[in-house]
């Protein structure tokens, strides 16, 4: 879509903007920490020749864009088209996107919008033939008719505000449908029992091997940190799907053998965090970076940037159409944990069961200034948690740089106070 | 140990469960041919009527029987027979609880083949609505209520003798077994009275229905069997349990959308580690399309002996996707 109204920042500029910010932050993701896994080379170089060089990622038929985590790409994928996610981590869009929306709202939302609105973005906006935007949360909803004023092709896809009802579930089953006759009207192509097992199969490929590095984690002393972590997770948002799959199976077969060799990625007793709340994408990965070079280490997460996109996966009784439909549709909404849905008590049982899981010494709580639902749940994670003993930072902050140095401060408070804990408790 | 038990949590349950099925089904439809013979008190439809291959005889008929007894007969010492066969039913009940219903029933056993004919054929399930669901539930006891109430009517004379034995005449099972050991004699009409005339007339249509149901409705009859309220019943000292580990579970629902008898509190409760509910007919479908490991657990005298795991969801789930040919 080359429609991008002209008074957007100048390509070169922008790119440059851009590219400086990827690049500072993928020097510390690299260069802070020894011993980086080989196989997390493919990932560096991945986000340095996309975000720092401006290389295109290459993809097969049209392109369809995604907004949020709802929007069901098997199906994108089985019409032969490719999804890419557009929520965007960028501090030099969220300053763009700041035109659109009012002063205090979410980062994400502001710089999608500032992504979308500038000419020459990364991940690539100008080939997307359309952009498929759940209405989930307020200001994404409102995001819709903004994005096809910008001159867009949009569709929205109806999320309904609760998960628990029936009558949710077959709303929202309806909605999915919908999503495939447009997909079909804008792709020309059929949907059929086969290609839309081959795009399940290959999700389930990608899921799996997610799920893999995920058990990983669970290992003690740390075997790999966060911040490669949700490099791998952010990847997925705009890479080949079968070539991030294969890339994360070496990377995991490697771990497998540094498991082995009794490997550390972080001190023996180096506090084990695990990361919730507004999700962490390229490049605003400030916070979980924080905490590692602080010497804390994030080991597992509930975010939509990472686990919360890739660990539930699709059951299928009768591989029939409506079923492997409805079945997508099922995996999208049931487990899905987004704070917009009237009740939290699924969030609250999956925070303590990865905590219980992956032996947490503390939860991190992002937060972005203007994100609401985020901001309102806080008050009953903090109670569940303490309920629990398990200690909790919450941290409210947005994509600018300007309070790393108060938030280093708090962070490695919050680290030595856990480690306090430790050995008084020894 | 470890290998056998990731053996088992991997097992393709689609498959055994054809093939236990398939082995119940010759055993009880034709066991009879090789002199097998279960008793009378079993805890599915093992039909009576089919009088030459039957290895063994649904208890629903001869508690008909019995409790049509007249009341001076049943209320003395007759009622110890009637105790004891109530006895064995239920030991034989305990053992397997409703495993008897996904794995043993002749009948249920048709509806799973029917099953297979419909997604063969391409053709989708229907669902039921949820609030049909609430008040269709309910007709099993209805049914369980009517078999036990009409008999004793009878008893006590205060209904006329031939509705002898009310659910045998319009279980569909009494029509349908029969026919798998060429005797068709039961698909008819009896013209006697006008009670057989009706209640026969009454067991062709279910039959019909039957059929029609469960080509289009996984396990279509199960939701009213009067068979499946009294197993409820008596299910809690059952040996074969399934159970829940709510902390472990995401709410994904994958369970309840393979469940053949929509029950919702499988995904949605996770409180109550006792999670079987009345309409469950224990396949133990929900066990392996659970992606958590060790959520859903089906446990035999407090042994876990098939769990949910994630390599043995991943397995079956990958099998299913590159499955060329078959559809289910």
């Amino acid at each position: 879509m080359n429609t991008n109204p002209s008074e957007a920042t100048a390509p070169a500029y922008n790119r440059s903007r851009q590219a400086r910010e990827a690049e500072t932050l993928l020097d510390r993701i690299q260069d802070d920490f020894p011993d980086n896994p080989q196989a997390m080379r493919y990932f560096y170089d991945l986000f340095r020749r996309v975000y720092c060089q401006g290389e295109p990622v290459k993809h097969e038929g049209t392109l369809v864009g995604t907004t949020c985590i709802h929007a069901p790409e098997e199906l994108i994928y089985a019409f032969g088209a490719t999804p890419v996610r557009l929520c965007n981590g960028s501090y030099h869009y969220d300053q763009i996107g700041a035109d659109f929306m009012p002063a205090k709202s979410c980062p994400l939302v502001k710089a999608t919008l500032g992504s979308l609105h500038a000419k020459a973005a990364v991940p690539d906006t100008k080939s997307l033939e359309l952009i498929v935007n759940p209405t989930t949360c307020d200001q994404k909803t409102k995001a819709s008719a903004m994005i096809e004023a910008m001159g867009y092709r949009v569709h929205d896809l109806e999320l309904p505000p609760a998960k628990e009802s029936e009558e949710a579930r077959l709303y929202w089953q309806r909605s999915v449908r919908r999503l495939a006759l447009r997909l079909r009207e804008l792709t020309g192509r059929k949907l059929t029992r086969n290609n839309l097992r081959q795009a399940m199969a290959r999700t389930a490929r990608a899921q799996t091997a997610f799920r893999t590095l995920h058990q990983l984690r669970k290992s003690a002393p740390a075997l790999f940190l966060g911040k490669d972590a949700f490099l791998v997770t952010n990847a997925y948002f705009f890479d080949d799907l079968d070539r991030w799959t294969a890339a994360v199976e070496r990377l995991n077969a490697e771990l497998q053998l540094r498991q082995m060799e009794g490997f550390q990625a972080a001190q023996k007793r180096a506090p084990r965090i695990l990361f919730t709340g507004s999700p962490p994408i390229f490049p605003n990965l400030k916070l979980p970076l924080l905490i590692e070079e602080a010497g804390g280490v994030v080991v597992a997460d509930e975010t939509c940037s990472a686990n919360r996109m890739l660990y539930d996966m699709t059951a299928v009784d009768e591989w029939l159409l409506n079923d492997m439909v409805d079945g997508l549709a099922d995996r999208y909404l049931k487990p899905c944990t987004c704070p917009i849905f009237t009740r939290n008590d699924d969030r609250q049982r999956r925070l303590l069961q990865l905590a219980a899981d992956f032996h947490v010494d503390g939860v991190v709580y992002q937060a972005f200034a203007g994100c609401q639902v985020y901001e309102m749940e806080y008050r009953s994670i903090a109670d569940v948690l303490a309920a629990q003993g398990i200690p909790m930072l919450y941290v409210e902050t947005d994509y600018s740089p300007d309070d790393m140095g108060q938030l280093s401060t708090r962070i490695e408070a919050f680290l030595e106070s856990i480690k306090t804990r430790k050995r008084n408790a020894r | 140990m470890k290998k056998i038990r990731d053996a088992i949590n991997g097992v393709d349950l689609r498959r055994f469960r054809f093939l236990l099925q398939l082995f119940f089904f010759v055993l009880l439809v034709y066991g009879g041919y090789f002199a097998v013979n279960l008793g009378q008190s079993l805890p599915t439809f093992a039909c009576g009527f089919n009088d030459a291959g039957r290895g063994g005889i649904c208890y629903l008929l001869p508690l008909q029987h019995q409790l049509a007894m007249s009341w001076g007969t049943l209320f003395g010492w007759a009622g110890l027979m009637v105790l004891q066969g109530f006895l064995f039913f239920a030991l034989w009940f305990f053992i397997l609880n409703k495993g008897w219903c996904g794995y043993i029933c002749p009948l249920g056993t048709i509806q799973d083949w029917i099953t297979s004919l419909r997604t063969r054929l391409g053709v989708r399930y229907s669902r039921y609505t949820e609030g049909q669901f609430r008040r269709l539930s309910l007709i099993k006891y209805l049914l369980l209520a009517l078999m036990i109430l009409i008999p004793l009517g009878i008893g006590g004379a205060l209904l006329p003798h031939d509705m002898g034995t009310p659910f045998c005449d319009i279980c569909p099972g009494r029509m349908i077994i029969p026919m798998f050991t060429g005797d068709f004699s039961q698909l008819t009409i009896d013209f006697s009275t006008k009670t057989t005339m009706v209640m026969t007339a009454l067991g062709m249509l279910v039959t019909g229905l039957f059929l029609a149901g469960a080509f289009f409705k996984k396990r279509f009859f199960c939701f009213f069997c009067p068979m499946s309220a009294l197993h409820y019943l008596l299910s809690k000292p059952a040996l074969l349990k399934l159970k829940k580990d709510g902390a472990k579970c995401t709410r994904c629902g994958d369970c309840y959308r393979v469940c053949d008898m929509e029950i919702r509190e499988i995904a949605d409760e996770v409180k109550e580690p006792r999670i079987m509910q009345d309409d469950c007919i224990m396949c133990l479908k929900c066990v392996a399309h659970c992606p958590e490991q060790g959520a859903l657990k089906a446990t035999f005298a407090g042994i876990p002996i098939f769990e949910s795991t994630e390599q043995g969801f991943i397995k079956r789930m990958t099998k299913g996707h590159h499955d060329e040919h078959k559809p289910q």
